[in-house]
């Protein structure tokens, strides 16, 4: 009856710490990944049945957490799975666009050519993690790798000053009360090993002890590309897998999104069907770093610059579009926006007609 | 054909000592009693008893499962036919797989990034709870999410777009009884996520669905999204990476055909040279072809007719939103946010079958 029951449960345990020592499977990843008959070679004392129920438990231990309904996550039940609020851009046009900001979890990429303004949207999204959750940020730091030129400080002191323009709809005091470089952590990294030591070392202690929930790496195709021969695909292809899962581990596991700056490449030939164009019609260029990469990006978005110019408030600026390639939570648009003092902002539909110029 | 102690499911200690005192086939222990097998195999109680009970259980079993498990053929047509496939509303999509993503086989989806494999798992996941009177199939859907794209803002678009486009296609009295039930807040409670990060967590899924599909029999579709993910990084052996995932690959076959569940992969694409010119093909090798029984690859197809690969987004079917060359601002109409159910049609697929013949 009952003793029996349990006497054998005593037995069963004991056999099983028995087998593990005499066996050496260490950990629940050697269990789950040999085959049933393989662990029952392995593990001489038990049966097919055991063997079965160990696989059922091993399992059990390492499921993180339950299945939930999508209606849990929509009702904001679980946190840990949908946080339910993005990291917001700063612009409520833009903001719109991404339908409220970068996901806090994956990785966004953002691709352009040189002078597009990539680094103005990095800057700018540093400067709006810091800001309270309820006005967009998510109250925390910026880890900002460079990897081509020096860190702009110049450029981020101007941003700073211009806080109070960019976000009329913050509080001033607020706004006064952020010490906003101090929470800016910048690595120089000059080649790939470096690179790898700053993701793997330094940002994660940094993501651990909370100083930081951003992480922007300019550019990512920098090193990359310098590092490998046109005929060294593989080898890269192996590197910029273990550089992004890396990132994606860490943005994962501390809810902090990963911002990249990619560059691009020109186009040579027509449509080719062995390259991936992702859709782009009529373009000249497309992200560097190829399909290897593009299948590590959750929100891919491209950067374009353009011929006429922006008029605002008496200012100019360079006409950017910054176009939606793929997400899975967004459909293919763009707006147009525009690099001013106190950072980038997107011109609404409504307005264009007004503010957009065509200079003949 | 008689039983023997080597091919049985027992511990391979207690097989030892059976065949080293004699006992070699299930005859041999017919008229044998535990204390008497006790005895001579120097085994303890509980083994003997189990002994006796697998092998003369095997012994009975086996005849029994001879006489009912073979089936004809015409039989096997008669359940597919009863069995049909998860639809997705668009009428090209359905053609080409013959009525649905169909139910008992695996299929896997492939594509380059962003050409649309997420949005159709997430559209799946979504028709197959349209009731029956509709067409679709009632049930419930396990979406297992490797790389974090699963975002429940689009799952709630495109449940509000199932909604209302059930709600236009409603004629009779029963529909639109069946209509009260369907509602958003239903469909997102019929469908289950479960997030695996690195493919360990995915095996363990594996071992687990098999408990949690009998416990909700009215899930009819499992979808991984995607398994090419965790197997693609972390793993210098790859013949270890060959032998997970076949070994995967049987236990959703026979999850799918056991719990009689569609069950959708989704697979990247990766480069292959050869002769000079690449190719995109999909990843996880040549020998991961064979386990899916259906393939789909989408790309897009050719320059004028791409335009948004994103069907869903599409604002009514038919209409083809306009290009949008660089200098032109975006033209009105295009609103993100209400999108519309329907597939666009100029998605174009090309459809590769595998059967396997089990």
């Amino acid at each position: 009856g009952e003793s029996c029951s349990y006497r054998r449960c005593i037995y069963n345990v004991v056999l099983l710490c028995l087998c593990f020592l005499s066996a050496c499977v260490r950990s629940v990843r050697e269990v789950l990944s040999v085959s049933a008959p393989e662990l029952q070679h392995r593990l001489a004392l038990l049966s097919l049945r055991e063997v079965k129920e160990l696989h059922a438990a091993a399992a059990a231990a390492c499921r993180s957490s339950p299945p939930v309904t999508a209606l849990q996550l929509a009702r904001g039940e679980c946190p840990s799975l949908e946080p339910g609020h993005r990291l917001s851009l700063a612009c409520p046009v833009l903001d719109n666009l991404l339908r409220g900001g970068l996901p806090l979890r994956g990785i966004t990429e953002l691709a352009g050519e040189s002078a597009a303004g990539k680094t103005q949207f990095a800057l700018q999204l540093c400067l709006s993690v810091q800001y309270p959750q309820e006005h967009g940020g998510l109250g925390s730091g910026a880890v900002y790798i460079c990897t081509e030129d020096s860190f702009p400080i110049k450029r981020l002191r101007q941003l700073i000053t211009q806080q109070a323009r960019l976000r009329p709809n913050v509080p001033q005091a607020l706004i006064r009360s952020l010490r906003f470089s101090d929470n800016i952590y910048i690595e120089h990294t000059a080649d790939l090993e470096a690179l790898q030591a700053c993701v793997s070392q330094r940002v994660p202690m940094l993501l651990e002890r909370g100083l930081v929930r951003l992480v922007v790496v300019d550019s990512v195709a920098a090193l990359f590309r310098t590092e490998f021969q046109a005929d060294e695909a593989i080898e890269r292809a192996r590197h910029l897998l273990a550089f992004s899962s890396t990132l994606h581990r860490l943005s994962h596991t501390h809810a902090a999104p990963v911002f990249c700056i990619n560059q691009v490449s020109d186009v040579v030939d027509g449509p080719n069907p062995g390259r991936c164009d992702y859709g782009l019609v009529d373009s000249k260029v497309q992200p560097a770093l190829g399909i290897a990469w593009a299948n590590q990006v959750m929100v891919r978005l491209m950067l374009w610059r353009q011929e006429g110019c922006l008029r605002s408030g008496g200012r100019t600026s360079a006409p950017r579009r910054l176009e939606v390639v793929f997400a899975p939570h967004l459909p293919r648009a763009s707006c147009l926006c525009g690099v001013w003092e106190e950072g980038v902002r997107a011109i609404p539909d409504e307005d264009l007609g007004e503010e957009l110029q065509t200079t003949s | 054909m008689q039983r023997t102690v080597a091919s049985s499911p027992l511990a391979p200690s207690v097989k030892v000592k059976l065949i080293h005192f004699g006992f070699h086939t299930a005859a041999d222990l017919l008229d044998v009693q535990p204390l008497q097998l006790c005895k001579e195999a120097g085994i303890s109680q509980d083994e003997a008893v189990e002994v006796l009970q697998t092998l003369r259980g095997d012994a009975q079993s086996d005849q029994q499962e001879a006489a009912s498990e073979s089936v004809t053929a015409l039989d096997l047509l008669h359940q597919e036919q009863i069995h049909s496939g998860v639809v997705t509303f668009c009428s090209e999509l359905d053609a080409v797989l013959g009525g649905g993503v169909p139910v008992g086989k695996t299929t896997e989806i492939c594509g380059a990034p962003g050409v649309g494999k997420t949005q159709l798992c997430i559209q799946l996941a979504v028709d197959v709870q349209i009731p029956l009177c509709f067409g679709g199939l009632g049930g419930k859907a396990v979406y297992i999410d490797t790389e974090g794209s699963f975002v429940v803002q689009r799952v709630v678009d495109m449940a509000e777009a199932a909604v209302e486009h059930c709600t236009l296609l409603a004629e009779d009295e029963e529909q639109r009884k069946a209509l009260e039930e369907f509602t958003k807040e239903k469909i997102l409670s019929g469908i289950f996520l479960i997030r695996c990060h690195g493919y360990v967590e995915l095996l363990a899924e594996a071992y687990l669905l098999p408990d949690f599909l009998a416990k909700h029999p009215e899930v009819r579709l499992v979808v991984i999204d995607s398994i090419a993910f965790p197997f693609r990084h972390d793993f210098d052996d790859l013949s270890q990476r060959t032998r997970l995932l076949n070994g995967l690959a049987q236990k959703l076959i026979l999850l799918a055909t056991q719990h009689s569940a569609a069950i959708v992969l989704t697979n990247q694409m990766t480069t292959k040279v050869s002769d000079g010119q690449s190719k995109l093909i999909p990843a996880l090798g040549e020998s991961w072809g064979h386990a899916a029984t259906q393939r789909l690859i989408l790309h897009w197809d050719g320059p004028q007719t791409m335009m948004l690969p994103t069907p869903c987004f599409a604002v009514s079917k038919g209409e083809l939103p306009t290009l949008q060359t660089l200098g032109r601002p975006v033209l009105k109409g295009t609103s993100p946010v209400k999108l519309l159910y329907d597939l666009c049609p100029m998605l174009y697929l090309s459809f590769t079958m595998l059967t396997i013949f089990s």
